[in-house]
């Protein structure tokens, strides 16, 4: 190649560089788009049709359309609940989202920490593994919900029992799954570890703990939906306020327009929250290959 | 005292108590002299490299010792370093924190491991490499990598377990003359498992040939050509076809042991 082509290539490549570029970055977001669009079509279709009765299924459409009436269902503090509330700015809807984003967090932080504790403890400690391990794997196929009376009992009203609940949701499916991280550590690694002169203190530190993070976190974000299933509960029941609260108050009070719009809110969160959890483990367990966190 | 690796009637099955018990190695009795080069040749599944396992330490052998510089190995240690046919460098760090993690273990001072890691990436060629990462590497950096790891605890012996069979042909000639630069200038012995009669022609002061399953030891060569040898001088020519038909009739066996079970 001549360098006269060689430049003119080289230029070329950089003009369709930027517009390529663009189109890369916009790419994930039109996908989502219009991955939302097939569904809305669908349902506006329908409504359209008359298939769908705009009381019992209104479209986004409708129950997008007068927000202001929607928002002041919204209250924050949960003190003037149901029908009687008269909340009404976006703050007070953000709000809400914020106490139940508030909740599944410390639940599921809570979640993480104590089951790579006790996970670790039960391959760590002989016994101590022998005593709990059959508790875990019998108390782990309870569901949440069955939990729920339990979480009253002990935590009452508030934020206590929905939080309890997230953790619950979570705790014994990371345990179980810490458990089979752990066992699948590469033998090599710890071959290696030992011949290097680590205590067993100081394999599980510098190479079991480092090498299980990763797949861990993906359980716990695989597990997040779970945890945002059981703070819906936990608030519809026991709390009081939240987004849970709303759409069991949406129910009662036969408002399928609030349900629909409430069910987006929570779709909305979730979704924003698997992001922010593929993003702090991007950063921060970095040495899982960027092919390795999912797609999107 | 005698110096070295002694390894005296060594058998090991696995799985000894079970339904159904595989003999690995029977009745083995290897010296390897200070310094001196082995190459354990035999057809795959033949031990060899349970044999390794256990002078690292980290098997037992069922019966039989195995004493380095007259002392029982009984756990792994530094000085009888292993390495692996995949790297298995820890992808959660550099490549020099790979190389000094041995090091910090043993809690040398950073600046210490810092001087130690610059010192063997120059030993091993990978200068410039520290801070990259195990996934950034080619296979043959990987493994230059993870004999930087070993060299770094000093070992009196490196156990190499078929280090070089993930990699190509070119690659490979060259990870042996550097592994022969490396072995000269460290005094270390080394105790290297392989399948490739040019692979062990081509580094080994003693060549010692494995049967087929459980493994013992069916002729042992000893090659007093220097190094770097040419492999198609007569003499080198002549020795691999008697590895070649010593290898042949014991791969042949295995492979009956294969057709019947």
């Amino acid at each position: 190649m001549s360098d006269e082509t060689l430049g003119a290539s080289l230029a070329q490549s950089k003009q369709g560089g930027l517009v390529t570029r663009v189109l890369k970055r916009l790419e994930p977001t039109l996908w989502v788009l219009a991955s939302i669009s097939i569904f809305v079509g669908f349902w506006e279709f329908a409504w359209w049709r008359g298939w769908a009765n705009p009381l019992l299924l209104p479209p986004p459409h409708i129950f997008l359309a007068n927000l202001p009436d929607q928002f002041r269902f919204f209250d924050p503090g949960g003190t003037r609940a149901g029908a009687l509330a008269t909340g009404g700015s976006i703050f007070s809807v953000l709000g809400v989202i914020a106490w139940s984003s508030l909740r599944v967090t410390v639940g599921l932080a809570l979640g993480f920490v104590l089951s790579l504790a006790i996970g670790i403890g039960i391959r760590y400690f002989r016994v101590f593994g022998k005593l709990v391990l059959p508790l875990v794997t019998m108390l782990a196929p309870i569901s949440p919900v069955a939990w729920l009376p339990v979480a009253v009992f002990i935590f009452g009203i508030g934020n206590p029992p929905a939080i309890f609940l997230v953790f619950i949701a979570i705790f014994f499916i990371m345990t179980l799954a810490t458990l089979s991280q752990i066992d699948n550590v590469p033998v090599h690694y710890i071959q290696l570890a030992r011949i290097m002169g680590c205590s067993k203190r100081q394999i599980y530190r510098h190479v079991i703990l480092p090498s299980i993070l990763p797949e861990l976190f993906v359980t716990l974000r695989m597990n997040l939906f779970a945890a945002w299933m059981a703070v819906l509960i936990a608030e519809a029941v026991g709390v009081g306020s939240g987004l849970g609260q709303v759409t069991m108050m949406a129910r009662n009070t036969f408002n399928a327009s609030l349900v629909f719009f409430t069910m987006t809110l929570i779709g909305l969160t979730g979704f924003a929250f698997d992001q922010i959890l593929r993003h702090i483990q991007r950063k921060v367990l970095w040495w899982v290959g960027p092919s390795n966190v999912g797609g999107l | 005292m005698t110096l070295g690796l002694k390894i005296t009637n060594v058998s090991k099955t696995w799985n000894p108590d079970g339904a159904d018990p595989v003999p690995a190695v029977r009745n083995l009795t290897l010296d390897v002299a200070l310094g001196e080069f082995v190459v354990l040749l035999g057809p795959s599944g033949c031990g060899k490299s349970s044999l390794l396992y256990i002078v690292a330490g980290l098997e037992d052998a069922t019966e039989g010792s195995v004493t380095f510089d007259g002392l029982e190995v009984t756990e792994p240690s530094p000085e009888r370093s292993l390495i692996f046919q995949e790297a298995s460098l820890y992808p959660w760090l550099t490549v020099q924190d790979n190389i000094t993690f041995g090091l910090k273990i043993a809690g040398q001072s950073p600046k210490k491991q810092e001087e130690a890691a610059e010192r063997l990436l120059r030993l091993v060629g990978l200068v410039g490499a520290g801070e990259r990462r195990p996934h950034e590497l080619s296979g043959g950096m990987r493994q230059r990598a993870a004999l930087a790891r070993a060299l770094a605890m000093e070992p009196k012996v490196l156990l190499m377990d078929e280090p070089f069979a993930a990699l190509d042909i070119q690659t490979r000639a060259r990870m042996q003359g550097h592994l022969l630069n490396i072995w000269e200038s460290s005094k270390a012995s080394v105790l290297l498992v392989t399948h490739s009669i040019d692979e062990a022609l081509a580094l080994a002061d003693r060549v010692v040939v494995f049967t087929a399953r459980p493994g013992q030891i069916k002729a042992e060569i000893a090659i007093t050509a220097p190094r770097p040898r040419d492999m198609r001088s007569p003499e080198m020519i002549d020795l691999a076809r008697q590895c070649e038909a010593l290898l042949g009739e014991e791969v042949e066996k295995s492979f009956k042991e294969q057709e019947l079970t």
